[in-house]
C-alpha cells in the first residue's frame, strides 16, 4: 500500500506544483503574497467548461475520446483557451488592482487586497455556475492496475505527463529565451534590470501570463481527475503556499519539488496519523521550513 | 364626545381581558431557529414553511388558550454561532415561550446548553439526531427542556448494520464524515456490526470539502473489504464514491439516509450505483399520517417529500398542545405537559384543525390526550427521544425503491438486542 500512497502523492503533488510555479514567480518578482492566485485555478477550470461546450458542439472528431482517456481534443483545446482567458483575468487584476495599489500602498495592503480579490473571484464562480459540483465528463474512469499493485486512472497518467512537459518547456524558456533570462534578471533586481534596458512592464506581463496559464492547466487537470467546485482553488491555497515557500520563491524547480513534497507528505501522513489530521500537514511543513530554512530549498539566502 | 366613546371602549376591553380566565398575554409566541439560508437552505426553507403551516392550523382551531399564535422565524445559516444569537434574541427580546429547531445537531446543542436550559425554555428539534443529546439528558444537564420528534442515530447505525449483515457482507470498510454526527454514527455501527457477526476492515474519517479523498479511499481499501458503509453528505459523498469505485473498490455500498438524494445519485452516475442500498426514517402506516399528507398536499400542491417535514409539524403541534394544557405557558409547565398530551393511555387525537379543536375540548374537560400526528404516535422517553419506524431502499435504474419496512416496535427490539 505504500506504493499506492506514493503514487497518489505524486499525482496530487503535480497539480500543486503547476499552481505553485505561478505563485512562486509572482511572490518573487512582484514581491507580495498573492492569496488570490489559487482562485486562478478555479477560473481556469471553469472557463475551460465554457470552451469545452463550444468545441464539443462541433461533435465528430472533437468529441471523440482519445485512447484510454476520458476526454477528446475538445478538452485539450478548451484547456488552451482557458490558459488565455485566465491570463487575461490575471492581467486585468494586475492592471486595475495590484499595480495601482503597489504604487502607494504597503505590503500588507497588497496581501489584504489579494484576499478581497480571492473572495470576489470565488463568489463570482458561485454566481455564474452555482455551487454544485460539475464534471467535464459524467463517465467514471476505472483505474488500471500497474506493477506493484498500484492503481491509477489513465487521466492521471496524462496529468503527470503534461506536468512534466510544461515544466521542461518552462525550463527551456527560462534558460534559453531572451525574455526568460530577462525575467530572471527582474527577479534579482528590477532596478538593475531596468537600467540594463529590460522592459520591466513587459516582463511582468509575461510573469502573470505564465503563472495564470500554469494555474489554468492545474485547474483543468484537477477538474478532469476530480471535479469542479467553487472551492477548488481555495482548498489548495495552503498546499500552494507550502510548496512555493518550501521550494524557495522564484525557483521553477523549487516550486515543482515543493509541490511533490507537499503531495507526498499529505498522502504518506495517513499511514501514521488519522486521516482527519491530513489537512494540517501543509501547515506543519510551512512551520518547519520557516524555522529551519526560511529561504526554501532552492532559494538564496537574502543579504 | 368621541373621547368618551374611546374611553368606554378601552374600559370595555379592559373588563373583557380581566374577565377572561387565563393569565396569558396575546399573541402567544413560538420561536423557530432553522437554516433557511446556507448549505442547508433548500431543506431548511421547506421545514420552516411546514412549521408555519402547523401554526396556521392551530390558529384555525382557535389558537392557544384563546390567543393567536405568532410564529417567529430566525435563520441559523446552519452555523452554531448564528443559531445561538438567533435563539438568544428570540428568548430575550421577542419573549418566545418555546423554541423549535435547529436542524443540525451542531447548532441545536449550543442553543440548548447556552439558551434553552439557562432560560428555562422548551426546545423541540425536528431533525437533530446526534446521540450527544441523549448523553446530556442522562447526565441531567438538559433539565428536561430538550425534546425531539426525530429518531436518534442509535436506530440508524442499528438498521445500517442489520442491512449490511443481511446482505451477506462479511468485511466492511467504513468511511464517515468527521463531525459529531458522523463519528457517533460510525462508532455505533462498529459495535453493532460486531454484535451481528460482521466485521470491520477499516474505519476512515474524512474532513468535509477537501479537494480529493484519494488518501482516505486508499486507506479504506486496505484489507480488501467486500462492502463499504458510507456516512456522508451528497457533495463529498459523490467525490468519495467516484474515487472509491475508480480505484477498484466494490460497488456493494450501504449508505446513510443523508445520501438518499438525487444530487448524490446523479453526481456519481446511477449506472454505477446498482448495488447501492440504504435506509431512512419511514412514516408509519397510520390514518393520521395519511391525513397529514393530504392536508399538506392541499396546501402546498406537492407531497411532503423531504427531510424534517413530518417531524417539524409534530414538533410545533406538540408544543402548542402542551401550552394549551399547561394553562400558563411558562417554560416549566410546558415541559411538564409535553408527555401529558402524548400519553400512551390518553384519548387519541389527530392532526388538522378539527383534531386540534377536539384535543382542546378534551383538555378543557380535564382529560389526558394522546396526539398521534404526522410521524405517528410520539412517545418521548425520559431523555426526550422518540423512536420511529425505518425503511430500507435500493437504487433500481434511476428509481429509488423501498425494499423493507421495520415498525417502531421492531426497531426498538433490534436496538434492545444490540444493546444487551
Amino acid at each position: 500500500m505504500i506504493l499506492q500512497h506514493i503514487a497518489d502523492g505524486i499525482l496530487s503533488g503535480a497539480i500543486v506544483a503547476l499552481g505553485a510555479i505561478g505563485l512562486s514567480f509572482t511572490m518573487k518578482m512582484l514581491r507580495f503574497a498573492n492569496f488570490s492566485h489559487s482562485e486562478l485555478l478555479t477560473w481556469g477550470a471553469y472557463s475551460a467548461l465554457v470552451f469545452l461546450a463550444f468545441f464539443s458542439s462541433f461533435g465528430g472528431f472533437f468529441d471523440q475520446a482519445i485512447g484510454p482517456f476520458s476526454f477528446g481534443p475538445d478538452l485539450l483545446l478548451a484547456m488552451l483557451c482557458a490558459c488565455i482567458a485566465t491570463s487575461v483575468i490575471a492581467l486585468l487584476l494586475h492592471r486595475f488592482v495590484f499595480e495601482r495599489l503597489s504604487r502607494t500602498a504597503g505590503h500588507m495592503t497588497m496581501v489584504f487586497a489579494s484576499f478581497g480579490v480571492a473572495l470576489t473571484l470565488r463568489h463570482l464562480v458561485v454566481l455564474i455556475w452555482g455551487s454544485d459540483p460539475i464534471y467535464y465528463s459524467r463517465e467514471l474512469q476505472f483505474a488500471i492496475l500497474l506493477p506493484g499493485n498500484i492503481r491509477v486512472m489513465p487521466d492521471q497518467v496524462f496529468l503527470l505527463g503534461l506536468t512534466v512537459v510544461v515544466v521542461i518547456a518552462l525550463h527551456l524558456f527560462m534558460s534559453r529565451s531572451r525574455t526568460g533570462i530577462a525575467m530572471r534578471g527582474v527577479a534579482e533586481s528590477p532596478d538593475l534590470a531596468r537600467a540594463s534596458g529590460v522592459n520591466v512592464d513587459r516582463i511582468i506581463t509575461w510573469v502573470w501570463a505564465i503563472g495564470a496559464s500554469g494555474a489554468a492547466i492545474g485547474g483543468v487537470l484537477y477538474g478532469m481527475t476530480v471535479q469542479l467546485r467553487p472551492e477548488l482553488g481555495f482548498s489548495l491555497i495552503l498546499p500552494l503556499f507550502a510548496a512555493a515557500i518550501l521550494g524557495g520563491t522564484g525557483s521553477l524547480y523549487g516550486a515543482v519539488l515543493g509541490g511533490l513534497i507537499v503531495g507526498l507528505s499529505e498522502n504518506l501522513s495517513v499511514m501514521v496519523i488519522p486521516t482527519t489530521y491530513k489537512p494540517a500537514v501543509p501547515f506543519l511543513l510551512i512551520l518547519a521550513i520557516l524555522y529551519f530554512r526560511p529561504e526554501g530549498i532552492f532559494g538564496e539566502r537574502s543579504r | 364626545m368621541l373621547q368618551k366613546y374611546g374611553l368606554a371602549a378601552v374600559a370595555a376591553t379592559l373588563i373583557g381581558v380581566g374577565s377572561s380566565a387565563h393569565a396569558v398575554d396575546c399573541p402567544v409566541k413560538l420561536g423557530a431557529i432553522l437554516p433557511v439560508s446556507g448549505p442547508m437552505g433548500q431543506v431548511g426553507e421547506r421545514i420552516a414553511e411546514t412549521g408555519l403551516f402547523a401554526v396556521e392550523q392551530f390558529n384555525e382551531a382557535g389558537g392557544v388558550l384563546g390567543c393567536p399564535v405568532e410564529y417567529v422565524l430566525r435563520d441559523t445559516q446552519g452555523q452554531s454561532a448564528v443559531g445561538v444569537d438567533a435563539a438568544k434574541s428570540l428568548v430575550d427580546l421577542d419573549g418566545v415561550q418555546a423554541l423549535i429547531g435547529a436542524v443540525s445537531s451542531g447548532v441545536s446543542l449550543p442553543v440548548l446548553t447556552s439558551v434553552a436550559v439557562p432560560s428555562r425554555v422548551v426546545q423541540v428539534s425536528c431533525c437533530s439526531s446526534s446521540e450527544s443529546f441523549t448523553a446530556l439528558a442522562e447526565e441531567g444537564k438538559t433539565e428536561g427542556y430538550w425534546f425531539r420528534t426525530y429518531a436518534t442515530n442509535r436506530s440508524q447505525s442499528a438498521i445500517g448494520a442489520k442491512l449490511t449483515v443481511d446482505s451477506g457482507f462479511k468485511n466492511t470498510a467504513v468511511i464517515y464524515v468527521n463531525t459529531d454526527f458522523g463519528v457517533g454514527l460510525a462508532k455505533r455501527f462498529e459495535q453493532d456490526i460486531a454484535k451481528l457477526g460482521g466485521s470491520i476492515t477499516a474505519m476512515v474519517a474524512y474532513n468535509e470539502s477537501q479537494q480529493s479523498y484519494r488518501a482516505e479511499v486508499t486507506k479504506a481499501l486496505e484489507g480488501n473489504p467486500d462492502s463499504l458503509y458510507l456516512v456522508a453528505f451528497p457533495v463529498d459523498g459523490a467525490t468519495i464514491t467516484r474515487e472509491w469505485l475508480a480505484l477498484g473498490g466494490t460497488d456493494n455500498l450501504i449508505v446513510n439516509n443523508s445520501l438518499r438524494s438525487d444530487d448524490y445519485f446523479q453526481a456519481v452516475g446511477p449506472q454505477f450505483l446498482q448495488n447501492l442500498q440504504g435506509y431512512d426514517s419511514a412514516q408509519p402506516r397510520l390514518p393520521s399520517v395519511d391525513s397529514f399528507n393530504e392536508m399538506f398536499e392541499a396546501r402546498f400542491d406537492s407531497p411532503p417529500n423531504g427531510p424534517g417535514l413530518h417531524s417539524v409539524y409534530d414538533a410545533v403541534t406538540v408544543v402548542l398542545l402542551a401550552m394549551e394544557a399547561s394553562g400558563d405557558i411558562a417554560g416549566e409547565s410546558i415541559r411538564d405537559h409535553i408527555r401529558l398530551v402524548t400519553s400512551p393511555d390518553g384519548i387519541e387525537v389527530h392532526p388538522g384543525p378539527e383534531g386540534i379543536a377536539r384535543a382542546k375540548e378534551l383538555l378543557a374537560e380535564g382529560q389526558t390526550i394522546r396526539y398521534v400526528g404526522a410521524t405517528g404516535a410520539l412517545s418521548f422517553d425520559r431523555n426526550g427521544d422518540v423512536q420511529a419506524p425505518k425503511m430500507t431502499w435500493k437504487l433500481d435504474g434511476d428509481e429509488n425503491v423501498e425494499t423493507g419496512y421495520l415498525s417502531t416496535a421492531e426497531v426498538a427490539e433490534l436496538i434492545r438486542m444490540l444493546d444487551e
